[in-house]
Parts: structure tokens; sequence; C-alpha cells
């Protein structure tokens, strides 16, 4: 497909970003409590995945 | 982790990441600051990383800049805007500097307190306890209401994937049992954020 061949429907793409918003907040909830439910050392080995990948 | 509001103290045995070490090497230095914005809420569990870390400090006299410099050069940090101690002074009249260590990412934002919420957050600081180390971070209620400020415009039925609103919304789900409701409440009132409460609960 050419560049000038594709059709944006932003109807679409403005639920996709509500939707999307949406399941990141529901993430925080169930990340919150995995730390509620978990030692400070279970989920602190989580979480420094994620930061110890991007920064040295 | 454990929040007693009355000594306005939590204790946390994480595990350290490269982060939390960046920033306690820093303030190891310093004798009076607070760290507000998005390391807070990493420091208490946030899944994600960040590029700078947001510190302030109270007025200081060219002398004592001076002995701050000597002894942050000492430990190996950099600062980002200049290598001359008088020009990083007058700087910091005027905007914040930053400081890295070995590579510019993550940095220190390093500001003097000037406005009355960066008085409030340095007067109600809460100490965090990691192990024999601590860090002093701005208070949790006026951090949720001031993220809730700090996320980009737009009408407040859009929902967005806005860092900000995430980082509120995981501090008020951390301490939500904790939480000063009246505090909380009031600085949410002066930031006029209250159509964006919804996105904490």
């Amino acid at each position: 497909m050419k560049f000038a061949e594709v059709k944006v429907d932003l109807e679409e793409l403005k639920k996709f970003k509500e939707q999307n918003a949406m399941e990141r907040l529901d993430f925080i909830d169930f990340w919150v409590n995995y730390i509620k439910t978990h030692s400070d050392k279970e989920w602190s080995k989580q979480q420094n995945l994620i930061i110890d990948s991007q920064i040295n | 982790m454990k929040y007693d509001a009355e000594k306005r103290e939590v204790i946390c045995k994480k595990e350290l990441n490269n982060l939390d070490r960046f920033v306690l090497d820093f303030v190891d230095i310093l004798k009076d600051y607070v760290i507000v914005s998005g390391y807070v809420s990493i420091l208490f569990g946030r899944s994600r990383a960040t590029e700078d870390v947001d510190l302030l400090i109270p007025k200081m006299d060219r002398n004592e800049f001076g002995g701050l410099w000597k002894d942050l050069i000492a430990k190996g940090f950099e600062c980002v805007n200049t290598s001359d101690m008088e020009e990083a002074f007058d700087f910091l009249g005027e905007h914040a500097i930053r400081f890295f260590r070995k590579t510019p990412v993550p940095n220190i934002e390093f500001k003097l307190i000037k406005t009355d919420l960066d008085k409030y957050s340095y007067e109600n600081k809460i100490k965090v306890v990691l192990n024999e180390k601590f860090i002093f971070v701005s208070p949790l209620e006026m951090q949720i209401a001031y993220k809730l400020f700090l996320a980009a415009d737009g009408t407040d039925e859009e929902l967005r994937p806005d860092k900000d609103i995430e980082d509120a919304r995981h501090l008020y789900k951390v301490f939500e049992d904790k939480l000063n409701k009246e505090e909380l409440l009031a600085f949410v009132k002066k930031l006029n954020v209250g159509k964006r409460l919804r996105l904490l609960k």
C-alpha cells in the first residue's frame, strides 16, 4: 500500500485512544494491588526490571 | 510499605534500583532539600522510569553553593548548564540547573524554592526510609493534586493516557487509606482540578 492510499478514521482512532487510556488506568489499579499484596522486595524486583533496563 | 502519617514517615524495604541509587548518592551530599514530582511516584512503585528528578532546595549564598558544588564534583557529578561554579550559581537564581553523573540521563533538576507550593512541600516533607538511608519527598496530598494539575489540557470527559494522571492515580491508590482527604481536597480546589478527581478512583 502506498501512503496516499491510507485512509484514517479519526472517530475510530479516538475510541481506540480512550480505550487505551482506560486500560492503562486499569493496569495501574492492578499494579497497585500487586504492590499491596506482595512484599516490598518482591514488587521492587519487578519494577527494577523496567528501570534498570533504561538507566545504567 | 508503611506510611505513618503522624510521623510523616514511610518505611519501604524495596530493593534499590539504579535510579534510587543515583538519587541517594546525590542527596547524601545535601543537607536540606525536598524531591517533588515524577520520582515520588516511582519511588513508591510506579512502573516507569524517568529522565530527570526534580529537587528543590532553600535559597543559599554563593559560599554555600561553592561548597556544595565542590562536593558534587568530587562525587563525580557534572552540571549540564556549565562547568563554572560562579556561572552555575547565577543561573540558579534564574532557572533550574541540572546535574548528571557519567551519562546525561538520568539527571537532577536542581531548583530553588520559590513558590508557596514549593515552600509547603519543603516544610511538610515526608521522610522515606530505605533500609539505612532516607530520602525526603513532598507531601502526598499536594503531590497528587499537583500531578492532576500538570496533566495536559483537554476536555474533562476525555480520558487520556497521560503520565501525570497515572502518577497521581498510582499515589492515590497506594496511600488511599492514609491520605488526609481534607488536605487533598484543599489542594485540588486551589489548583482548580476538581473535575479530574474522578480519574483517581
